[in-house]
């Protein structure tokens, strides 16, 4: 650094003391002159600076805002993609509880969990066991169809098999029961033995009389016969025609209605039921699977089934306003009934049709339904 | 001082007045780099007492326009420090980097003394705790960035013969 000018001179005494006193009176000037002195430098001299200062904290608040809208983001993006999630489980659980609804006796629901090792991906673990009637060959459904059927049980735990697995196999139809066969799961042709994983997640249904040609869309679902499945529980659709070395039969390619991925939670059917066979009205528009899934799903929508009660209750309430007022009104003029004036709505009368009134009351939780059937407390079942 | 090296030594100064507009606004430390001090104190040591006091005070003006409700305390501080620094630097001159570095420290520290001293806002507690906390602490970081500063604008302070 340069060397600094020696000091002591008269002339630096005397501007230093000129600069303190001037600094001093500053300090000491009433509020309003200050604020004088201090917004013309700013306005004049200062000026410049004072908008590069306006410009600089502006930037660091746009960093800084930038860094807090980008961490809102990416918290915002997590629990989106945790609500996706939860709709999805929601839904599932929502058209499990139709199904329940439907079902009413006979059954239990279960967890399925997954065995998370090679060559066990094609069974689930369900949190029901025997002493929920749980027995082995029993039916595993879903909202969508045949899941597949328990193989073992234990006391609180059983075992199942998904249509995936090898050694799965259903007595099937087609919906308007005009084929029969059996539905495998579609395996590679290298593949059918044991252990070998099926292929492309697709099932196969063979048997079928060679008269009988299904076209693509056709509802396969279960037939009934061989005591393991009852008759009309959707199993998938026909995809096509297979190529097979047999010529005395038909083998189809057949879309299932349920993915494996999407098994989370289930239904077990209880011996009772089975035998039952009345399972089928549950699905009982199988030609259209996707409108079956929706009621069933609608079903266990208690919001729906809240608001469908409301308006009922809105409606005979409106009605029985109307026919009081209309009572009161031939009493005081005639002393008879009169017709009821256009528009206004008449409350129905003994022995005439009334549809809101028959609806059947809305349920609000699957576990208060009716028991229709006496031996429903015998199976163990959870309606 | 040459007409040269004049110029130099108030582009130097004109350089830190702006970086305390820009970068310390934008740094947002709690004990930010004072660059007023750093160009007030590199001006006075080449300057007389007189004329490093006036820089100072009018420096110090600058920065009390911008808090009217201090007014005077920062002109006052800085004069004192331009003053005191031009007269110090008679005293103890070296060309030590460390020695610099406690000169920018001592001259921060002086500054804010005598500011907070003469706006008296602060009182007791909040006083001690500035004056031997946070003071020091920016006096500390105005320190080091001085020494960065001055090995960082040496070749335009002092230019080396060709």
């Amino acid at each position: 650094m340069a060397r600094a000018v020696r000091s002591g001179t008269r002339g630096d005494t005397v501007l230093l003391v000129a600069c303190c006193v001037m600094a001093l009176l500053a300090t000491v000037l009433p509020v309003n002159l200050r604020e004088a002195i201090a917004g013309g430098l700013r306005r004049t001299v200062v000026a410049p600076l004072v908008s590069l200062q306006e410009q600089a904290v502006r930037g660091r608040s746009a960093f800084l805002s930038r860094e807090a809208t980008t961490s809102r983001y990416d918290s915002v993006a997590v629990r989106n993609m945790e609500l996706s999630r939860l709709e999805g489980e929601n839904q599932r659980l929502r058209a499990l509880l139709g199904l329940g609804r439907e079902l009413e006796w006979g059954f239990v629901s279960a967890e399925a969990l997954r065995v998370q090792r090679i060559g066990e991906d094609n069974t689930l673990t369900l949190t029901v066991g025997a002493r929920s009637g749980v027995e082995p060959k029993t039916p595993v459904i879903a909202p969508e169809g045949l899941v597949g059927m328990v193989r073992t049980v234990d006391p609180t735990t059983s075992i199942a098999i998904m249509w995936t697995h090898t050694d799965f196999a259903a007595s099937a139809m087609s919906a308007d029961r005009s084929a029969y066969g059996i539905v495998y799961p579609h395996l590679s042709e290298t593949g059918r033995g044991e252990n070998i994983p099926p292929e492309r997640y697709l099932l196969e249904l063979r048997g079928v009389a060679f008269r009988s040609a299904l076209k693509p869309g056709t509802p396969i679902v279960t037939s009934g016969l061989g005591g393991v499945y009852p008759a009309g529980i959707p199993i998938g659709t026909v995809l096509g025609e297979l190529r097979t070395s047999e010529g005395w039969a038909r083998t189809y390619l057949v879309r299932p209605a349920v993915r494996p991925p999407d098994v989370s939670n289930v239904i077990v059917l209880l011996p009772k039921r089975v035998e039952d066979q009345s399972v089928s009205r549950i699905w009982r528009s199988p030609a259209s699977a996707d409108s079956a899934a929706r009621r069933i799903a609608a079903a266990g929508d208690s919001i729906a089934r809240r608001a469908a009660a409301d308006s009922v209750r809105a409606a005979e309430a409106a009605a029985r306003r109307a026919a009081d007022s209309t009572a009161r009104t031939s009493d005081s003029t005639s002393g008879r009934a009169t017709p009821t004036s256009v528009g206004v709505p008449v409350a129905p009368r003994a022995g005439q049709p009334d549809t809101a009134a028959r609806r059947a009351p809305v349920r609000s939780d699957t576990a208060r339904a009716p028991v229709r059937r006496p031996d429903a407390a015998a199976t163990g079942a959870r309606p | 001082m040459s007409w040269t090296r004049s110029a130099r030594a108030v582009l130097a100064f004109t350089l830190l007045v702006l970086l305390h507009y820009t970068l310390r606004p934008l740094l947002g430390w709690r004990t930010p780099v004072d660059f007023l001090v750093i160009a007030v104190l590199l001006a006075a040591v080449r300057v007389r007492p007189g004329v490093a006091a006036l820089i100072g005070f009018l420096t110090g003006l600058i920065a009390d326009s911008m808090t009217p409700s201090a007014f005077g305390a920062g002109a006052l501080a800085m004069t004192a420090v331009g003053a005191a620094a031009s007269w110090l630097k008679a005293v103890f001159f070296a060309d030590n980097v460390v020695l610099h570095g406690f000169f920018f420290f001592v001259g921060k520290w002086a500054f804010d003394i005598v500011y907070v001293t003469a706006e008296r806002k602060m009182h007791g507690v909040e006083l001690a705790t500035q004056m031997l906390l946070w003071s020091p602490l920016s006096a500390a970081i105005t320190a080091v960035a001085g020494v960065i500063l001055l090995l960082m604008l040496r070749p335009v302070l002092e230019p080396q013969p060709v």
